[in-house]
């Protein structure tokens, strides 16, 4: 059996008919991650013995004739930054070893409702710093269509593990394209849902302004119905959004002609690979083919859009990660005894170099004298930034752009050069900056064989928009364009 | 603007790290080719701009009911720890 090409509607599917158990396919998930994880190391910790138990559970359920949910003993797989009840949850980092939490994030407890079985907790850059998997504290996770690369981050586990088959689904989290640089690097679709749209209850803040949690599939329908499980108001959120929830995978077949396509102009510049270029405006002509009316558009500040981003993201990673201290939870250095000692002997042992360098970044734009000259001025640029969508959102109904300028790059090649490994989110940031959805999705492959992705983004609260033109895409066989 | 290494030092007390000696240099480095790089916002004027801290896009209550409300693990959270003991606060001089 390979989970690679089985998508969770076909499972559910398959148990219905009686022709395949829940419980033959959990135990065929660990086996497949005894044989490959060892090589991809997309897996932090394991929970077996509830999933197997999971599985037993639905199998009775589904031969007794009872109603099941929509992801019926589907595996899925949780990104290490959200919590679960009675396992392990480090964030990818040695500050949170061994941290076992209490309680369970409302994305899990809501996939749980629908039948989801959770398998697992999966790899990522520390603290979601990063954009290959290379920052996290245990290993760097491998890119499943060639292992010599990264699989892009910070999700890179989720991503690695929908893409060699070792889950069906996972969830990720997506501050700067987290979720949709690993898609677009492995081949999948992963998708960040409208600021708010999502519960972060039980996600490990990172940059509270940027932050949202979303699906990792093959399918764009896996996606929408993954979207449709976990959206929706949480009061256990104060960020919440009281959004009503559209039937995401309803209406993924309503017709797409006539859509309006923006191309952004300032997306296809020099940095950006040729042959990621020629795959793009291939499927850029399919939507044309779709009957999609393709328009030029300017969004003139993208250019600032990773300075803005970086100051931001750090100076609230600066306030969030000051909880980590030795005193609640994690690891504590005693120090020399006193208790400024121990906090910064904690904080020394616990962090990795580039959640320091984020911490002392943000710790710096926000000092006494910068504020203003960075902070605030980031902010101000936010606005702005923000402003470029609203306009463009009065002429067109979503954007086109490349999820990332390259394929999957080599692992090692960034690590030295921080700014150069910040550069590759140019094209993912801008969205989480306005606090838009956006989708990335395969676009064929390089001449490597690497992935190249897709990425489209719509108004807030559009996700049904988004997913359609993006379903309609995969239906033309845009994927192996 | 350069970073030095002393303000790297002043930034690491401020934010409780610790950063050895061999590190300030490259760390001094780095933080000064990121800072010079975000400047570039300087290029552009924001006077009478409005800062956006968050994208507020539909939020219904900040402050929720004050009701009792079961919570999955929220019985559990003081099992484990009845306490934190830290070091103490206050010490000679």
């Amino acid at each position: 059996m390979n989970l690679k090409n089985l998508t969770a509607e076909k499972l559910v599917g398959l148990y219905k008919n009686g022709d395949l158990t829940a419980t033959e396919v959990i135990t065929n998930v660990y086996e497949e991650i005894e044989r490959s994880d060892k090589d991809i190391h997309a897996f932090l910790a394991l929970c077996q013995q509830r999933a197997i138990e999971e599985a037993r559970r639905m199998d009775a359920k589904i031969a007794a004739g009872d109603a099941v949910g929509p992801l019926a003993g589907v595996p899925v797989a949780i990104k290490d930054n959200m919590v679960i009840r009675d396992v392990p949850t480090t964030c990818g980092s040695r500050i949170l070893e061994n941290f076992v939490p209490p309680y369970t994030a409302t994305v899990v407890e809501r996939l749980r409702s629908a039948g989801a079985i959770v398998i697992g907790k999966t790899n990522c850059d520390e603290f979601a710093m990063g954009s290959s998997t290379e920052n996290s504290a245990f290993f760097p996770t491998r890119n499943p269509h060639n292992l010599q690369r990264v699989p892009g981050g910070s999700s890179g586990g989720s991503a690695a593990s929908v893409a060699s088959g070792t889950s069906v689904l996972a969830l990720g989290s997506d501050t700067g394209g987290s979720i949709r640089t690993p898609a677009s690097f492995c081949g999948v679709v992963g998708m960040t849902p409208t600021y708010g749209r999502v519960s972060r209850y039980g996600l490990v803040a990172f940059a509270s302004s940027l932050d949202q949690i979303g699906p990792f599939s093959k399918s764009v329908r896996e996606s929408a119905q993954v979207l449709e499980t976990i959206c929706g108001f949480d009061h256990f959120d104060s960020t919440s959004a009281d959004a009503s929830v559209d039937e995401f995978v309803k209406n993924l077949d309503h017709p797409i002609k006539e859509t309006r396509i923006g191309v952004p102009k300032e997306y296809f510049i020099g940095g950006l690979d040729r042959e990621v270029k020629a795959r793009i405006e291939a499927g850029i002509r399919l939507y044309e083919s779709l009957g999609c009316d393709i328009q030029g558009i300017s969004l003139p500040h993208t250019e600032y859009a990773i300075a803005t981003y970086y100051l931001i993201a750090t100076a609230e990673a600066s306030s969030n990660l000051a909880r980590y201290d030795g005193v609640r939870f994690g690891i504590r250095e005693s120090g020399n005894s006193s208790l400024q000692e121990m906090y910064r002997a904690t904080r020394h042992a616990g962090f990795g170099k580039e959640v320091k360098r984020r911490i002392l970044l943000g710790t710096y734009a926000l000092s006494a004298g910068y504020y203003d000259a960075y902070y605030l001025k980031a902010l101000k640029v936010r606005t702005l930034i923000l402003r470029d969508f609203q306009k463009a959102f009065e002429q067109v109904d979503v954007i086109l752009t490349p999820t990332s300028p390259t394929v999957a790059f080599k692992i090692g090649e960034k690590t030295d050069d921080p700014l150069s490994m910040y550069l590759s989110d140019i094209f993912t940031i801008t969205c989480n900056l306005a606090g838009l959805p956006g989708i990335s999705f395969p676009c064929c492959k390089n001449s490597e064989g690497l992935p190249i992705g897709l990425h489209l983004m719509a108004n807030h609260f559009q996700e049904a928009l988004l997913l359609r033109v993006a379903h309609h895409f995969e239906k033309a066989g845009g994927f192996n364009l | 603007m350069k970073i030095s290494e002393k303000d790297v030092e002043y930034v690491a007390k401020l934010a409780m790290l610790e950063v050895a000696d061999n590190e300030k240099k490259e760390l001094a480095g780095q933080l000064s080719a990121i800072v010079e790089y975000v400047e570039q916002l300087n290029k552009l004027d924001v006077g009478g701009i409005e800062p956006t801290a968050q994208v507020v896009t539909s939020v219904k209550h900040a402050v929720r009911d004050d009701r009792v409300a079961p919570r999955t693990g929220s019985a559990d959270a003081g099992k484990t720890v009845k306490l934190f003991k830290v070091p103490k606060v206050i010490t000679e001089r």
